[in-house]
């Protein structure tokens, strides 16, 4: 990594479009004339990442995620898929399985992220995926950004993996949802890491929010343990920028976008004295 | 203090109690991998390992109980070959299609794959009524609170209820309820505990786990739900034991069998190999181990990179 | 436990053989820190002889590797033995530090490095 700048990375995490936040986040440190010098994004966090690193400003980036994210991006459930789901032996079912048709998502990550690649990036970009062979978390870090954030965004059973770079890639939540760990192997000096939790569920009353609550219960559990590792595990500072929305945001709620924008500027905020302390102490 | 020099040469392992480092066992979830368990048990029995505190998680549940309790080491292995053929003897696929099938489509009680009755059964047969305070050395047993997702320890009460509670492992068992908490696996919060042992003032950790083995083929949903609950498990083993490991001053030893084969969970078959493994696996450890004791006799262990 | 410690290309290789536990450790993380306080912050642990590490040898590592980078400098594994790299991976090292098959290979790496020392 360029020990040119201060060595700041920035890490977002899954968290659907919650991860907008990071929009935010970044408008108040360009505020501030603070410069990140390197960006990991998981999951959802992944398009931001690679909008930021990019260079979109915070307007380009907003306007990049309402289109992304809307409802018909997953509302086709693929029926083919859900009768070879029930009927595994007789119609054939591979690991390719991907309930939703998802030619919806791969349309508007085209149409926001286009030929663009790693290479056209600003500054260093970082994307991760789970490779569901192994189960062993994948760093993208060339060819088209589209094919990265398409795998790292692969939520299983709703999206069918995506390969890249030979390797077939699922979510990047299940190996962590907060790589706060690429971006100290990079070298990085502050990190700062906007992660969220799944939510819990309020009622279980069906095997699907059971799934749902099993799963939320492990990529939480996750999330903590790899963050306090990594944390520990850290020489520098890493920093946790954690918005407190006042309101439930679901997973497509595109219409809390400039509300998620402004929480994040203000979560940001709140930990720019400490920031700027710990910028001071970095040795020239 | 004497010195009793046994037919190796070295100083015999009964001398240890004068020891200054407190000894945990931990053993974590991995279904009938579990069983390797008894295979450890049989050597730490045969070096004389004084052990002060056990920890067991989901299917190590089990293992920790019955050793706190005191049963022998050839005890535990011939309960062993029982009890899991008993364990899964009713196993229902239909009750889990049942429950998968109906995801999208909506449906009011979970229900589990293995009929709960014959589980209680069996851990009636082990454990009977006897409670934690039965037995020989403080035994806690770990859960997860399936409504907020955190970990639940578990060191009072019926030695049955806690177990099932350890157990519970989500699709095939039903929740249990301890103390008005809906209690599933151990293994969703923390696979391996050892922070339950460093917390009961453990200087010196054995820590049998398990990495969850990945299924060779997806053919069924069923298989792709295995896969990704896989993979998360792994990593989730792997971050909790990386920040224990490096966060605190005890000495983690872990035993972790190296297995050259797939082992599903009725497999019983395989047992006789998974407990020549986890015997193999805690072997390795004995010497660090025996070199650690000896070095506490004479006072504090040393804790360097703190 | 011994170690042996020599220059290549700016680069301190540190090399280890033996057991690195609770009652090796010490020794090791004495030597190790000498020669980060003494400037040279490129440093290269050669494991092709270590047998075992255990969690404090495991602490040990992770303080160096954190005094290193504080100072501009890092730490980097080389012929890691399989049992050892086993541990490694279970405590989420190979995921925070950069490990080599050799340790030409682990010197050669440090040549993108910014800055001299």
């Amino acid at each position: 990594m360029s020990r040119a700048g201060n060595g700041i990375a920035l890490v977002i995490g899954s968290g659907g479009v919650k991860c907008a936040a990071a929009i935010g986040l970044q408008r108040c440190l360009a505020r501030e004339s603070i410069n990140i010098d390197l960006v990991v994004g998981c999951s959802g966090g992944s398009i931001y990442a690679a909008a930021i690193a990019l260079g979109k400003n915070a307007e380009e980036a907003a306007a990049l995620s309402t289109a992304l994210w809307t409802r018909d991006v997953t509302a086709q459930p693929d029926r083919a898929a859900l009768m070879r789901m029930l009927f595994p032996k007789l119609l054939g079912f591979t690991e390719r399985f991907g309930l939703k048709k998802d030619h919806v998502v791969w349309e508007r990550l085209m149409t926001a992220f286009g030929e663009l690649t790693f290479a056209d990036c600003k500054i260093p970009l970082f994307i991760t995926a789970t490779d569901f062979r192994t189960g062993e978390q994948v760093t993208i870090s060339e060819g088209r950004i589209a094919d990265a954030v398409r795998a790292s965004i692969a939520i299983p059973f709703a999206f069918a993996p995506w390969e890249v770079n030979g390797r077939l890639c699922i979510d990047g939540f299940l190996s962590d949802p907060l790589p706060v760990g690429v971006a100290i192997r990079e070298g990085a000096q502050v990190i700062i890491a906007m992660g969220f939790e799944s939510p819990y569920q309020e009622r279980v009353t069906s095997g699907g929010r059971f799934a749902f609550q099993l799963s939320s219960i492990m990529t939480n559990n996750l999330l903590k343990a790899s963050f306090a590792f990594h944390g520990l595990a850290h020489h520098s500072e890493v920093i946790a920028v954690i918005p407190q929305f006042s309101q439930r945001i679901r997973l497509f709620d595109t219409g809390k976008i400039p509300l998620l924008i402004d929480e994040g500027d203000a979560a940001m905020g709140e930990q720019l004295p400490y920031l700027r302390r710990l910028l001071a102490a970095v040795p020239a | 203090m004497s010195i009793r020099l046994g037919s190796t040469g070295e100083r015999s392992l009964g001398d240890f109690s004068e020891r200054r480092a407190r000894i945990g066992l931990v053993i974590g979830s991995g279904g009938i991998k579990c069983t390797a368990a008894a295979g450890m048990l049989k050597v730490l029995e045969r070096e004389k390992i004084p052990v002060d505190v056990a920890v067991g998680c989901s299917g190590g549940a089990i293992y920790s109980a019955l050793y706190a309790l005191g049963d022998s080491a050839a005890e535990i292995e011939r309960q062993t070959m029982v009890l899991w053929k008993d364990l899964f003897s009713k196993l229902h696929y239909r009750s889990l299609l049942r429950a998968i099938a109906p995801m999208f489509m909506g449906y009011h009680e979970q229900v589990g794959m293995v009929d709960d009755r014959q589980v209680w059964k069996v851990l009636e047969a082990l454990f009977g009524e006897r409670t934690f305070a039965d037995t020989k050395i403080p035994l806690l047993q770990s859960a997860t609170d399936f409504r907020t997702g955190e970990k639940v320890v578990l060191d009072s009460g019926r030695i049955t209820d806690a177990t099932r509670a350890s157990i519970a492992i989500p699709m095939l068992l039903r929740a249990w309820e301890v103390d008005g908490r809906m209690l599933v696996d151990g293994g969703a919060s923390n696979p391996l505990p050892i922070d339950v042992a460093i917390r009961e003032g453990c200087d010196i950790i054995l820590a049998m786990g398990f990495e969850s083995q990945m299924n060779a083929d997806i053919r069924s949903l069923v298989n792709a739900l295995g896969r990704t609950s896989t993979i998360v498990t792994n990593h989730l083993l792997r971050a909790t034991f990386a920040f224990y490991s490096v966060a605190h001053h005890a000495e983690v030893l872990p035993i972790m069998p190296v297995l050259d084969r797939h082992i599903g969970l009725t497999e019983t078959q395989h047992i006789p190999y998974l407990i020549e493994q986890g015997e193999r696996a805690a072997e390795e450890q004995m010497p660090y181990l025996r070199r650690l004791l000896q070095a506490s006799m004479a006072g504090p262990l040393p804790t360097p990179g703190l | 436990m011994q170690i042996s410690i020599s220059q290549q290309d700016h680069v301190t290789i540190v090399a280890v053989a033996g057991s690195i536990d609770a009652l090796t450790a010490d020794t090791l993380v004495t030597a190790l820190l000498d020669e980060v306080a003494a400037g040279r912050t490129r440093l290269v642990a050669h494991f092709g002889a270590v047998e075992y590490t255990s969690s404090a040898g495991l602490r040990v590592l992770l303080s160096t590797l954190k005094e290193a980078r504080q100072r501009g400098g890092d730490l980097r594994i080389a012929d890691i033995r399989p049992n050892v790299r086993q541990v490694l991976e279970l405590s989420g090292f190979t995921s925070i530090l950069k490990c080599f098959a050799d340790v030409d290979s682990a010197v050669a790496s440090f040549a993108n490095m910014g800055g001299n020392k």
